[in-house]
């Protein structure tokens, strides 16, 4: 879909080594692992915790044109849901392609209604969504 | 949480990162300034530890 993932934490690259050949749950991912131990990136992104070191868990995603489009942060204690990942991307880049359209809080892939704001709208978002 | 964080619809300024690259299965660099170059969208997914649970 023209997407690259990268995932980012505050370990070295030779930690994530170490963790991609040791961890079983790991040995599908192909997706490059970045490190960032000085925590440059992760505060430039607002995510780096000065108590800990650590980033918080941060999902950002940047369009071809190197603009931010969306960003999700979480607590270390809740993990992050990757069908609501899918669906904030590909609703990204459905609207990249038709900038006239805007997805509905029930868009989910391709295919499901999407609006097409204007003034005759204003006050009738019920009918469009259900006409 | 700091004022120079970046905001939505702000352009992110080029970075660079140290990145192990599971599918060679080598140490390379990641560039935000190649992503765009190549035309391609980038998630970045911060997490943080290694070796831990969620």
């Amino acid at each position: 879909m023209g997407c690259d993932l990268v995932t980012v934490s505050t370990d070295t690259q030779f930690v994530h080594l170490a963790w991609k050949k040791s961890e079983g749950e790991l040995a599908e991912v192909r997706y490059p692992m970045a490190a960032d131990p000085t925590g440059k990136i992760s505060r430039m992104f607002g995510v780096y915790d000065e108590n800990t070191g650590l980033a918080l868990r941060g999902t950002f995603i940047i369009n071809p044109e190197g603009l931010l489009v969306n960003s999700e942060v979480n607590f270390y204690n809740l993990g992050r849901n990757i069908d609501e990942l899918m669906r904030k991307f590909k609703a990204n880049l459905h609207m990249s392609k038709k900038p006239n359209e805007v997805c509905p809080s029930k868009w989910k892939d391709d295919g499901d209604k999407t609006l097409i704001p204007s003034e005759a709208m204003v006050g009738k978002v019920h009918e469009a969504l259900v006409g | 949480m700091s004022e120079e964080a970046l905001k939505l619809g702000q352009k992110v300024p080029d970075f660079e990162l140290n990145t192990y690259d599971p599918a060679e299965d080598k140490f390379r660099n990641f560039r935000l300034a190649d992503q765009i170059e190549r035309k391609r969208w980038t998630i970045l997914f911060f997490y943080p530890a290694d070796f831990t649970f969620v």
